[in-house]
Order: C-alpha cells, then sequence, then structure tokens
C-alpha cells in the first residue's frame, strides 16, 4: 500500500555561519504516514521539526535518504508533489499584508491554476466556515494575528490538497484565539480527509487533534506512536509517594541519583514525591530509600499526567532508548 | 489553462498594487512625462535646430529602452528581493506550477503595465510638444516583442544571484549604468554587441523610430540574430535560475534574508 507520506533515512546538514563547520540538523529520520492521519511533530527548539517539514515540502533538499509523497520522489519531481501538499509556515510568512483576505485567497489559489469559477466556489464556503466572510475585503494588515492565522489555514485549504504541513499553526496566540484555532484544526481533522501533519510546541492542540505523534530531539526520531500510548505509557509508570514527614538531604540526594523526581509541599504541609518508576524493583528501592530514615508513608498513588509531562520525560531520555528500539 | 489562470491573478496582483500605491503610480507617471516633454523641448532649445529632430528621437529611443531593460533586467531579481524581505517567497514556491512562471507573469505584467504608462505619457508629451516620432506600431513590435524576451532571460540570471545572495542591492545599481551606455551605443559601431541581449532589437526599433524603417527593410538575417537571440538569453536565463534555485534549496538559504 503507498504511504501518504514516506520519509527513508533523510539527513540534513547546515554549514555554520562564518565557520567551515557543518550543524547536523537531521541525523537519519525514517518513518511514514498514513492516508488521512493527523500527526503532531513535537521536538524541543532546534530539533530539526521545521527542517523536516520543509524536507517534506520540499523547500529543502535533503542530503541523502529521500521522501515521498503519494508515491511521488518530491526531489525528483517536485512541481508533481507539489499538487498534493499545502504548507501554512510559522509566523506572519504566509500572506501579502497589503492584500485583502479575499485577494490573498484568490492570488494563492490562482498560482495553483485554478481558474476564477473553481475558487470562488471553494471561497465562500471556507470563508462561512472560517467565520471570516466579513473580513474578506479587509486587508491582512488590519487583522489581528489569530485572524490571519485563520486566512492562512484557509488558503492552505483552498489549495485543495491531500497533505497539509502546519508548522506551529498556534505560536503567539493569544488564549481565545489559540482555542478558536484548535477547535477549526478538529473541525477540519474530523470532516476532511486530509492528511495533517502539525508540528508544535502547543500540547492541547498535540493531545486534542493528533492521533499519533512523532517526537524528534537532536535531529532523531525518539518517539512515534499513538498520542493514547504514550499517555498510557507514563500514566502507569507515574506514582506520587504522601509522606508524613520531610525527606533528609541524604534522601533527596539518593532519590535524584536515581530518579526523576518532583518533591513538593501539598495543601496540608505534607511532602509529596512524584517519580516515574521505569521497572518494578525501582518501586522497592524507593520504599527502601525511605524505609532506612523511618520516614512514614502515608499514601502511594497513581498519578495522572498530560501530553506535556509526557513529552517532556521523552525529550529528557527517560524513554528515549527503549522507544528508539520500539519504532 | 492553468498558466492563463496563474497569469491572470498575477497581472490582477499588478493593478491593485498600482491601485493600492495609487501616489507612487501618479509620480512614476509624471517622471515619465516631465522625462519626455524635457527631451523635446531642452534638445530643441540647446541643440542644434538643423539636426534637433533626430537628436530628440535617438534620445527618447534610447531612454525608453534603457528604462525598459533596466526595469525588465532587474525586475525579477526585486521581486524575488522583496518576497523574501516579506517572508513569502517560500509560500511562492509551493506552486505546482513552479515559481519560475509565477515570476514571468509577475514581469509580464509589469511589462505591460510600464509599457502602457510609456506609450500614454510618450503621445502625451509628443501632444504638449508638437513634436511626433515616427511611431509604426507594427514595425516596432516584433523587434520589442524579441528584445523582451531576452531580457526576461538576464533578468532571471539576476534572479539567480538574487536568490543565494539575496543582497545584490548595489549589483542591480551598477548594472543600471551598464545598460545606459549599452542602449546608447549603435550596433553599427561594434558588430559584436549583437551577441549581446538586447542590443539587436534595440538597434532594430531605432531604425524603425528615428529612419523610419518598415519591416520588409530588414533583412533575414537581422531576423534569425533577432530571434536566436532572445530563444538562447530566456532558455540560457531559465536554465541559470533553475541551477540557483536547486542549490538554495540545497544550502537551505531560501526564504532567508
Amino acid at each position: 500500500m503507498v504511504q501518504t507520506i514516506e520519509i527513508q533515512n533523510v539527513k540534513k546538514s547546515y554549514k555554520k555561519r562564518g565557520s567551515k563547520e557543518r550543524i547536523e540538523a537531521v541525523k537519519g529520520i525514517s518513518f511514514s504516514v498514513k492516508k488521512g492521519e493527523i500527526v503532531g511533530l513535537l521536538g524541543p527548539n532546534g530539533a530539526g521539526k521545521t527542517t523536516l517539514i520543509k524536507m517534506m515540502c520540499g523547500l529543502l533538499v535533503p542530503d541523502c535518504g529521500d521522501v515521498f509523497i503519494n508515491g511521488i520522489n518530491i526531489q525528483k519531481n517536485r512541481l508533481k508533489a507539489l499538487q498534493h501538499i499545502s504548507v501554512v509556515l510559522e509566523g506572519n510568512r504566509n500572506l501579502y499584508w497589503r492584500l485583502t483576505v479575499k485577494e490573498n485567497l484568490e492570488y494563492f489559489a490562482g498560482n495553483r491554476g485554478f481558474s476564477k469559477k473553481q475558487i470562488q466556489e471553494k471561497m465562500d464556503e471556507l470563508l462561512e466556515a472560517f467565520s471570516l466572510k466579513e473580513k474578506e475585503n479587509e486587508m491582512v494588515n488590519s487583522l489581528s494575528r489569530g485572524m490571519q492565522q485563520k486566512v492562512a489555514i484557509c488558503v492552505a485549504l483552498l489549495a485543495n490538497t491531500d497533505v497539509i504541513f502546519l508548522d506551529e499553526p498556534t505560536l503567539g496566540l493569544d488564549i481565545e484565539t489559540n482555542y478558536e484555532i484548535r477547535e477549526l484544526l478538529k473541525k477540519i481533522a474530523k470532516e476532511e480527509e486530509k492528511t495533517i501533519i502539525i508540528s508544535t510546541h502547543d500540547m492541547p492542540v498535540v493531545q486534542e487533534v493528533c492521533e499519533r505523534v512523532i517526537i524528534v530531539n537532536h535531529g532523531r526520531v525518539v518517539a512515534d506512536d499513538k498520542v493514547e500510548n504514550l499517555m498510557q505509557l507514563f500514566e502507569s509508570k507515574a506514582y506520587s509517594f504522601t509522606l508524613q514527614g520531610p525527606l533528609s538531604v541524604k534522601q533527596q540526594r539518593l532519590l535524584e541519583e536515581q530518579f526523576i523526581v518532583d518533591i513538593s509541599t501539598n495543601e496540608a504541609g505534607q511532602t509529596v514525591l512524584t517519580v516515574n518508576i521505569q521497572k518494578a524493583e525501582d518501586f522497592y528501592k524507593i520504599i527502601n530509600i525511605l524505609e532506612k530514615e523511618n520516614t512514614p508513608i502515608e499514601r502511594i498513588d497513581r498519578t495522572t499526567v498530560d501530553f506535556e509531562e509526557v513529552f517532556l520525560n521523552i525529550v529528557k531520555g527517560v524513554k528515549a532508548s527503549e522507544m528508539a528500539q520500539s519504532i | 489553462m492553468k498558466w492563463l489562470n496563474l497569469f491572470r491573478v498575477n497581472i490582477k496582483r499588478e493593478l491593485i498594487l498600482l491601485k493600492r500605491y495609487l501616489p507612487n503610480t501618479i509620480s512614476m507617471v509624471l517622471t515619465f512625462y516631465f522625462i519626455f516633454l524635457g527631451m523635446f523641448l531642452g534638445i530643441q532649445v540647446v541643440g542644434n535646430p538643423e539636426t534637433a529632430e533626430v537628436n530628440v528621437q535617438y534620445a527618447i529611443v534610447n531612454y525608453i529602452f534603457w528604462y525598459m531593460a533596466m526595469s525588465v533586467m532587474n525586475g525579477i531579481g526585486f521581486t524575488v528581493q522583496s518576497e523574501v524581505q516579506l517572508g513569502t517567497l517560500e509560500q511562492i514556491y509551493m506552486s505546482p506550477l513552479g515559481a519560475w512562471r509565477i515570476f514571468l507573469s509577475r514581469i509580464i505584467s509589469t511589462t505591460i503595465t510600464d509599457g502602457l504608462m510609456i506609450i500614454a505619457m510618450l503621445f502625451v508629451s509628443m501632444w504638449t510638444a508638437s513634436t511626433w516620432l515616427n511611431l509604426d506600431i507594427i514595425s516596432i513590435l516584433p523587434a520589442l516583442i524579441f528584445t523582451l524576451i531576452s531580457m526576461f532571460g538576464v533578468s532571471f540570471m539576476i534572479a539567480g544571484m538574487a536568490i543565494i545572495y539575496k543582497q545584490i542591492g548595489s549589483f542591480l545599481q551598477v548594472s543600471q549604468f551598464l545598460l545606459l551606455g549599452l542602449t546608447f551605443v549603435p550596433v553599427s559601431l561594434f558588430p559584436l554587441l549583437e551577441l549581446a541581449p538586447v542590443m539587436k532589437g534595440v538597434d532594430m526599433v531605432r531604425q524603425v523610430m528615428i529612419h523610419g524603417y518598415a519591416l520588409g527593410d530588414f533583412t533575414w538575417m537581422d531576423f534569425t540574430s533577432l530571434i536566436i537571440n532572445a530563444i538562447v538569453y530566456f532558455a540560457l536565463g531559465i536554465w541559470v535560475y533553475l541551477r540557483c534555485e536547486r542549490n538554495a534549496m540545497e544550502k537551505g538559504v531560501l526564504g532567508q534574508h
């Protein structure tokens, strides 16, 4: 079966400015995405996400490896592959500020070869769906950042491609607009059978919109799984120990040396130790450390985690090696 | 058909921007008018009255060609630079019809609008000065079209440089003076100049407008040289541009300042 997106061992390095040294931004990444999948591409700053997106869009040529879009090799047949792709790039780089909303939509669709009639039919529908009808004759520079982002997504949808790349679609938006864009993305995901790749730092977007997540760090894939699987994996291993007394300096040191722990105090003034347990024996090691100084344990709970914690744990390397093997 | 749609939106964009930046457009129109008028009246007052008419025609034809050559040859390079500054260059590159076709449509649109403004102002200034140039459009048009095609080729070569190096403003300024020199030199003085872009076409238009040549007065060698020049420079321009584009994508500098 032909995958909608297939990436085979792509690598990319850049020359460092003012020196002969090269920086490896992407170090041999492979994955594939099925038709209709909505994938979150995550990673800390400088992890290689934007480089990866640009290689998938044909804006960057990889040093080696191949990118296929609907079976078309984008390096060898770029223009043909572009018929299947549209992209909303990071920041304010998608629209002409001195053109109106409608003029921007018409212009970019026309640049893809659409006729006036084809554009008009879909444009009105999209403007209605994105609540932009009233703003259609306003210049883009007079719109809020959130509105501009909506217009940019609208431009990408008007292209009517199978694959849409969204690079940081909620970056720099206020809470309300962020929520609005998130709802919009959910709606697109539900109603249109598109393959969507969202590169983001915004965990609620990943949790609410994406089915699958690929986490990139230092130019490599460190996790690739369904969002719910990753959540379950970490949920089942995160425990909180509520203690009656404080921890000694020695106990704290021992715990921090062996585990990634979070030590806090609850409203009742009790010490709460939150820790991700990797193996069953880790659980007994913690109990031992506490027992040695007779620190009474009041409760042990399995904690709920949000996706931000899952992401941080993966990026910190807690599960990195285990994950990499399972991909 | 897709190309026509692409051309349609680019010419529409050009017209919208001319209207949106109306003060700029008006000042451009007035500049043409005053320059033409200055040439008509100035040369008649200062120059030798016996040769004044020929001198005026020569100066105006050369000025128009210098302006067109400058505007067309630097046009795509400026467009690339401005797209980089606006941050929209990468979106242009997402068109499945190819960025070069978008830039070609843009330069054709600009050439048409500039050309219409120049022709209008030329007639207004001829009427004001009561001096009429020999404007045999049918004889001028073939030479003009092929000259423009070779100019587009050079424009693509310059744009290729712009896509990699971005800061080519100073080069563009120097090239204006180089063009000024070239367009004022008659090919008959240096026959090898026929191999340079634009020169053959400028020379032929000059013959029509100043010496009253008709199409039939040119030899088949003239037309062959003109057409080959246009095809070679246009094809070379596109090839150089596509090579530079690939290079920029390999280096990762496509949308960077």
